[in-house]
C-alpha cells in the first residue's frame, strides 16, 4: 500500500524541507517512486532543493485547488537530481511562489476533500510508493488536514525549550486526530549532546519513537538550500541517519 | 652537568693513566667514572648519565674504535661527546677516530691545559645540544597537546612543566594550557547543562493551546470528516 507521510514542525527553521527532500530522494535513489507535495502554501521553498526554478513550473498545487488543471499536471519529474543511474522516480508538486496566488489561497481557503482526492489521484496516476507532504510550520488548517490524511506523521524538532513545548501541542492534537503512526526526528543537535540521552528523554516526554537524531552539520549548513545533501554526500554519517529514517517511515 | 663541570667517564686499561686522568679531572671540579675496558665502558654508559668520555684506543677485547662504533649505533649514546686519548698519534689513527665520530683526538702526552680547554669546549657543546634536544622535545609536547585538544583527549596538566620554562616556548605553553583549560571547562559546563536538560512541559499552557485548536470550528469539522478523508486516501472513498 502507498504511504502518505507528512513532515511537520511546530516552528520554522527546524530543517523540515531539508529532511523531507533528503528522505524522499534517498527512497527514490533506492528504486522507489516518490512524490513530494509542498503544502507550505504560505512560504513554499522545497522546489529550490530539487533545482526547480520558478519559470520551469507550469502548474502548481494552487492551480489544481482552483480547478485550473488536473493534479497530475502539477507533478514535475525532478528525477534528474538523482543522477544518471537513477532507479526510482521523484515528482515534486510545488506551491505557487507568486505573492498574489499565495494571498488568494490563504484568503479563500480550499476544499479539503479536493486536496485529498488529488493526493489519491497522484498516487494512482504516478504509481507512487510514497507521497511526502512538506507542511507549513504551526498547526494551521492545511497542516491539520495533512495530519488527518497521513499514515505517518514525522515531527521534526530541535533540542530547545520552545520546540519541546510546540511538539507537545502537536503530539496531543495529532493523537486527537488519530494519526496511525507518529515518529520524531530531532534535528540540529550540537556535537556535545549525548544523542542516546536526547533520544531517551524525547521518547519519554512524548511517548513516540525517535527515528533519527541529526547533528548540527557544518556540511549540511554549507549546502543549505543549494541541493540535496544525501545525494551529494552519500557516504556521510548524516546521510546514514537520513537513510535510517527513510527505512523506518516506509515500514 | 652543573655549570662548566661535568660527569666524565675515563676509559683506559692502564690503571696509572686512568688514575692520573681521574685525579686531574677531579681537581678541575668534574666528577668521574672509570672503566678499564671497552665492554665495561659501554655497560657504564648505559647505566649512568655521563657528559663526556675520555677514551683510550689500544685496549684488550674491545678497542676504543669499536667502543666508538657501538656508541654511534646506540640511539641514546650516539650524541655523547668522546675525546680519544691515545698513544697512537699517527695521522691515520687520528683520522679514523674523527671519522668514527670522536670530537677530538689527543696524544697520551697531552698538555693538561689543552685537555682542559678541549673538555670545556666539549661540555659546552654538549650543554647546548642538551638544551636543543630538550627544546625540541618540549615543542613536540606542545604540538602533541594541540593534537590532543582536537582529539578531545587533552590533559590540562600535560604541559605543566613546559609552562614553567621562562622562554617563549614556556609562554606559548602557558597561554595554550590556559586557553585549552578554559575551553575544556566551558565544554564540561555545557555537557553538565545538557545532562541536566529536562524537557519541562507546562502542561496547563499546553492544554490551553491544544484546546484552542481542537475546539475550533475547523478542527471539529475536520474531525467529523476525518474518516471520509481517510477512505479517499486509501482508495475506498
Amino acid at each position: 500500500m502507498s504511504k502518505i507521510i507528512s513532515l511537520h514542525s511546530f516552528r520554522g527553521g527546524t530543517g523540515k524541507s531539508n529532511t523531507t527532500a533528503n528522505i524522499a530522494a534517498l527512497l527514490a535513489a533506492g528504486g522507489r517512486r516518490v512524490g513530494v507535495v509542498d503544502t507550505d502554501i504560505q512560504s513554499p521553498g522545497i522546489h529550490i532543493l530539487f533545482g526547480l526554478a520558478g519559470e520551469q513550473v507550469s502548474h502548481t498545487l494552487n492551480d489544481y485547488l482552483w480547478g485550473k488543471c488536473e493534479i497530475a499536471q502539477t507533478a514535475h519529474d525532478v528525477s534528474s537530481c538523482l543522477g544518471t543511474d537513477q532507479k526510482g522516480k521523484i515528482y515534486l508538486i510545488p506551491s505557487s511562489i507568486r505573492p498574489g496566488e499565495i494571498t488568494r489561497v490563504l484568503r479563500e481557503g480550499y476544499d479539503p476533500q479536493l486536496l485529498t482526492t488529488g493526493f489519491r489521484q497522484l498516487i494512482d496516476e504516478l504509481g507512487l510508493d510514497a507521497l511526502f507532504i512538506d507542511t507549513h510550520p504551526g498547526l494551521g488548517e492545511q497542516t491539520l488536514l495533512s495530519i488527518v490524511i497521513s499514515h505517518t506523521l514525522v515531527i521534526i524538532l530541535r533540542p530547545d525549550q520552545q520546540d519541546y513545548e510546540g511538539t507537545g501541542v502537536t503530539v496531543q492534537v495529532a493523537r486527537k486526530l488519530k494519526v496511525p503512526n507518529m515518529v520524531l526526528v530531532v534535528n540540529k543537535v550540537p556535537d556535545m549532546f549525548d544523542t542516546a540521552a536526547v533520544k531517551a528523554q524525547v521518547e519519554r516526554a512524548y511517548g513516540c519513537p525517535v527515528i533519527a537524531i541529526l547533528p548540527h552539520s557544518e556540511e549540511l549548513m554549507t549546502l543549505a538550500s543549494g541541493g540535496i545533501f544525501a545525494l551529494r554526500y552519500p557516504d556521510s554519517p548524516v546521510t546514514a541517519l537520513y537513510r535510517q529514517a527513510a527505512a523506518v517511515v516506509m515500514e | 652537568m652543573t655549570g662548566e663541570h661535568g660527569h666524565i667517564l675515563v676509559v683506559d686499561d692502564h690503571r696509572t693513566t686512568r688514575l692520573k686522568l681521574c685525579l686531574g679531572l677531579k681537581q678541575q671540579g668534574h666528577t668521574v667514572g672509570e672503566a678499564e675496558n671497552g665492554m665495561q665502558a659501554l655497560e657504564k654508559l648505559r647505566t649512568e648519565a655521563f657528559d663526556l668520555v675520555l677514551l683510550d684506543i689500544l685496549m684488550p677485547e674491545m678497542d676504543g674504535y669499536q667502543v666508538l662504533g657501538k656508541m654511534k649505533e646506540d640511539r641514546i649514546l650516539r650524541d655523547m661527546p668522546v675525546i680519544i686519548i691515545s698513544a697512537m698519534d699517527d695521522l691515520e689513527s687520528v683520522v679514523k677516530g674523527i671519522e668514527l665520530g670522536a670530537e677530538d683526538y689527543l696524544p697520551k702526552t697531552f698538555d693538561p691545559v689543552l685537555l682542559r680547554a678541549r673538555i670545556g669546549a666539549c661540555l659546552e657543546k654538549k650543554r647546548l645540544r642538551d638544551q636543543e634536544v630538550d627544546y625540541l622535545r618540549n615543542v613536540t609536547r606542545v604540538t602533541d597537546a594541540a593534537a590532543a585538544v582536537e582529539a578531545q583527549t587533552f590533559d590540562t596538566q600535560a604541559l605543566a612543566d613546559v609552562a614553567d620554562r621562562t622562554d617563549a616556548l614556556g609562554q606559548l605553553a602557558r597561554v595554550f594550557s590556559r586557553m585549552a583549560s578554559e575551553i575544556y571547562a566551558r565544554e564540561q559546563r555545557l555537557k553538565q547543562q545538557v545532562q541536566q536538560l529536562r524537557i519541562e512541559l507546562d502542561e496547563a499552557r499546553q492544554a490551553r493551546q491544544v484546546a484552542e485548536i481542537t475546539e475550533s470550528d475547523y478542527f471539529q469539522q475536520l474531525e467529523a470528516k476525518a474518516q471520509d478523508l481517510r477512505q479517499i486516501i486509501d482508495g475506498q472513498g
